[in-house]
């Protein structure tokens, strides 16, 4: 067996600091088990409810059918946001299955599903770099805000590639770099000084919020992401800025 | 390794749709519910994932592993 030159585990990105791949699943669970409960209240308040139209432009992207069957994957989705939209949008054919790798987003958003599409919705605790789905099994694969909590992306990638049936669509929206000059400096102050105090005050604990605001710069720059997109055997790839460049939405095709 | 003496395992259905769904994230092979360990097994992983509350956790780290 040949080993890595360095002879340990590769190294990754747990917000600024440097830890091993390994490590930093453990750290990101951590994170989002303080938060569970609040999650939403806390998106609302720090994107002061523009995570809601960020979303609605996601859905809109993805057009779900009006008619016939659908089948979404919604990975990193535990609360159910984009999934229970898509459902609400598309025909009564259309089911959803939300895979988050965190047991506490999914309980969330089990008890929240709406009656009249909970039985559309099927919840299943998973990683998004060994999805527990055959292959070509699904017409669309969504993510918001998860992927850049995912250690190994290239690895989450290829794994969407594989699920999606062809003709299947992939979209991400993640934060991104805000490029409006101005802007970037007003968005640079509110993420470091005011975002993790904000976490503090209604999470009880500023620590996930610091690892949130420092992660989002960590992320791969949007055409970056596309060249990894690509590499996974995506085609038609795409994004978009919304809001000033705060969050991108990446779209590509499994052809 | 879990906890598998789960008395109230049985009060939760599995939904009949995730062994059409599912199949085992290490490996992709099938899957075989065993209902009375609420515990899907992947016969090529040598791996039983546990169903805990009706949501089926397929995560290898989590899962026990068959001798």
């Amino acid at each position: 067996m040949v080993q890595t030159a360095s002879g340990r585990d590769e190294d990754t990105h747990f917000g600024f600091s440097t830890v091993s791949l390994g490590e930093k699943q453990g750290m990101v669970d951590e994170v989002f088990h303080k938060v569970a409960r609040r999650y939403d209240l806390m998106n609302d308040l720090m994107s002061a409810g523009l995570h809601r139209a960020w979303k609605d432009a996601l859905v809109s992207a993805l057009r779900p059918p009006k008619q016939g069957p659908f089948d979404l994957l919604d990975v990193a989705g535990g609360t159910g946001d984009i999934s229970f939209r898509v459902l609400e949008a598309a025909s009564s054919q259309a089911r959803a299955t939300v895979c988050d790798i965190n047991g506490d987003m999914l309980a969330v958003g089990r008890e929240r599903a709406p009656a009249k599409i909970a039985d559309r919705l099927t919840f299943v605790e998973g990683n998004a770099e060994d999805l527990p789905f055959p292959d070509k099994s699904f017409d669309a694969y969504t993510i918001a805000f998860g992927i850049r909590n995912v250690p190994r992306i290239d690895k989450a990638l290829s794994e969407a590639k594989r699920v999606l049936k062809r003709g299947g669509h992939f979209l991400c929206l993640e934060f991104s770099h805000v490029d409006v000059p101005g802007f970037d400096r007003i968005y640079d102050f509110y993420s470091f000084n005011l975002v993790p105090p904000m976490g503090r005050l209604v999470t009880g604990d500023a620590q996930p919020y610091q690892y949130l605001v420092e992660s989002i710069r960590q992320f791969p720059e949007p055409d970056r992401f596309a060249a990894m997109m690509r590499d996974a055997g995506f085609a038609n790839v795409t994004h978009r800025p919304m809001t000033g460049g705060i969050v991108r939405l990446h779209s590509g095709w499994s052809i | 390794m879990t906890d598998q003496d789960n008395p109230r395992a049985e009060m939760h259905r599995l939904d009949p749709r995730l062994l059409e769904i599912l199949v085992c994230p290490l490996t992709k092979g099938r899957l075989e519910y065993n209902r009375e360990t609420q515990e899907l097994v992947s016969s090529s992983a040598r791996l039983a994932y546990p169903i805990r509350d009706g949501i089926p956790i397929m995560l290898p780290e989590e899962a026990r592993r068959l001798d």
